[in-house]
């Protein structure tokens, strides 16, 4: 599903975010991403949906050859590619129903299609009583959910997420990796980068740890392990 | 069909976050049209009723037709004899009849019902100074081959250079003012962009195509330069229609323009103002969205 061959990225100034990394994640898989802060763990979310362009090394993202997908393309990739960043990023102006919606609409999905597919992912991410409070009514878990909502609007195949749980209490964390392993036992592939040792060490799942843009540890059933 | 729809609304959207620019932009758009509409017709009319004197004619003797043609020729060899003279061209009826139907065309009732008989035949004289034409005038003074002497002078020369000068100056006026139009377009764009900062930073995450993203913007463009020109050339066709009405442009002036001038030229305008809003945009787009 995911696969990186010698990939790097290095910015302008020289700063060195991913060294020479390779890796594979199979369909099916809940990864999560650890490391310290600066490690890597953004830019390697953000080399696969094409918002970081490799300086060197071949990127393959849902059968789509990232590394030579040409800009105009990258539409395409996003869609086949669920997008949780850490802060929710919702309009304001807009009640929870319509955020989710955003996102069909911006596809030029049809009313009634639009109607029937947010209902549904309402249902999943438990927010049907919420479907008309605006973001400003909501609880940072709840805005999370929405967020998870939308990114899966499309039916993506590969669910990225870049610290969910970074501004929640352990209580919310542990309900919102719920909401992403139901999601993973529904057939998407999971990868989530984490600073929450409480929830990797619980929910036991593959450990990949990062350290100056290097994968210094790769484990299934993994820990934590703070340094 | 709801891409569509999205994409009006979300134009409309836009337009209503910053009435003054956009009201700002289609005055300049107007104004800009405005003035090439006017003075492009202005100079067909000037043209129209000059016809006669272009090409350097700068006295018309027509000619009694109830003499014989040997005076005619006789009147035709000592005009150019005089040393003032540079040419002299003999114009038949027949031209004349022709010369008649190009300059009325627009007016089909009148090539109707008019008598070819009564235009008479005529000599066109081309001086070697324009201001000579008293001389002809004196010299030609109780000829009996003579009907009717018209001169240009020098006046038809000064307005057909001043109809060019006021071609020339209202052109730069219309370029200036439509390049503050494409400034203000794209500050427009710009400040649209930024007020959907985040709407787009979404819109890019979950794959919309950068068509999509963009195309509220050229609309917008569109919508704007074509308004302020549909206006204009509204305005102009009115004015048009207003002076060939009015009793004190009969009087000197005939205000003749052909419709299929006029549409060509709001045909040509409403293109090109298609295409202005559609380069301001990709310009204006480039600058806000940055790719
Ligand atoms: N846009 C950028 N321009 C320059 N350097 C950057 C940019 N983004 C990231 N970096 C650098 O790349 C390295 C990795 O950053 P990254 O954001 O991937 O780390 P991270 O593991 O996500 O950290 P955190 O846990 O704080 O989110 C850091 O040294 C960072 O300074
Ligand atoms: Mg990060």
């Amino acid at each position: 599903m995911i696969k990186l061959k010698n990939v790097s990225l290095v910015f302008q100034g020289g700063s060195v975010a991913i060294s020479n990394l390779t890796t594979t994640v199979q369909e099916g898989e809940f990864v999560y991403l650890v490391g310290h802060s600066g490690s890597g763990k953004s830019s390697f979310l953000k080399l696969l949906y094409k918002e970081y362009i490799a300086t060197k090394g071949e990127i393959e993202v849902a059968n789509i050859d990232v590394s030579k997908l040409p800009k105009w393309k990258i539409p395409l990739l996003r869609r086949k590619i669920g997008i949780v960043t850490q802060e929710p990023q919702l309009l304001e102006n807009r009640n929870t129903f319509e955020n989710i919606a955003f996102a069909l609409e911006v596809m030029g999905a049809l009313p009634e299609e639009i109607e029937a597919k947010t209902n549904t992912l309402l249902d999943l991410v438990e927010l049907n009583d919420s479907a008309y409070k605006y973001p400003g009514q909501l609880s940072g878990g709840q805005q999370t959910r929405v967020s998870i909502a939308r990114a899966l609007a499309n039916n993506p195949v590969v669910l990225l997420c870049d610290e969910p749980t970074g501004n929640l209490d352990p209580d919310l964390s542990i309900q919102i990796v719920s909401l992403l392993e139901k999601i993973n036992r529904a057939g998407t592939t999971v990868v989530m980068a984490t600073h929450d040792s409480t929830i990797v060490n619980r929910r036991k799942k593959r450990v990949i740890e990062l350290k100056d843009g290097k994968i210094t540890r790769d484990e299934q059933d993994g820990s934590y392990i703070v340094r | 069909m709801s891409k569509f729809s999205y994409v009006l609304k979300n134009t409309l959207l836009n337009m209503r976050r910053t009435p003054l620019l956009v009201f700002a932009t289609i005055i300049a758009v107007l104004v800009s049209s405005f003035l090439v509409f006017t003075t492009l017709s202005a100079r067909s009319i000037v043209e129209n009723n000059t016809i006669r004197w272009q090409n350097g004619v700068h006295v018309v003797v027509f000619l009694d037709d109830r003499v014989t043609t040997t005076a005619h020729k006789q009147l035709e060899e000592s005009l150019e004899s005089y040393p003032e003279v540079r040419t002299v061209d003999y114009f038949s009826k027949l031209e004349a009849e022709e010369e008649f139907k190009v300059l009325f065309k627009d007016q089909p009732e009148l090539l109707a019902e008019v008598d070819y008989e009564i235009l008479p035949s005529s000599l066109r004289i081309n001086l070697n100074d324009p201001s000579d034409y008293t001389l002809i005038i004196e010299r030609l003074d109780g000829n009996p081959a003579v009907k009717e002497i018209r001169s240009s002078g020098e006046a038809i020369e000064r307005l057909l250079s001043l109809t060019d000068t006021l071609v020339i100056s209202a052109s730069a006026f219309a370029l200036l003012i439509g390049f503050a139009a494409f400034i203000l377009i794209i500050n427009t764009l710009r400040i649209a962009a930024f007020s959907k900062k985040k709407e787009i930073r979404i819109m890019r995450l979950v794959g919309a195509s950068s068509t999509y993203i963009r195309l509220p913007f050229i609309f917008e463009a569109v919508i704007e330069s074509l308004i302020g020109t549909s206006i204009a050339v509204g305005f102009g066709w009115a004015v048009i229609e207003y002076s060939k009405n009015s009793v004190v442009a009969e009087s000197i002036f005939d205000i003749t323009i052909s419709d299929d001038y006029l549409i060509f030229l709001t045909l040509s305008l409403l293109m090109f103002s298609l295409i202005f809003g559609l380069f301001a945009s990709f310009v204006g787009i480039r600058k806000a969205l940055n790719d």
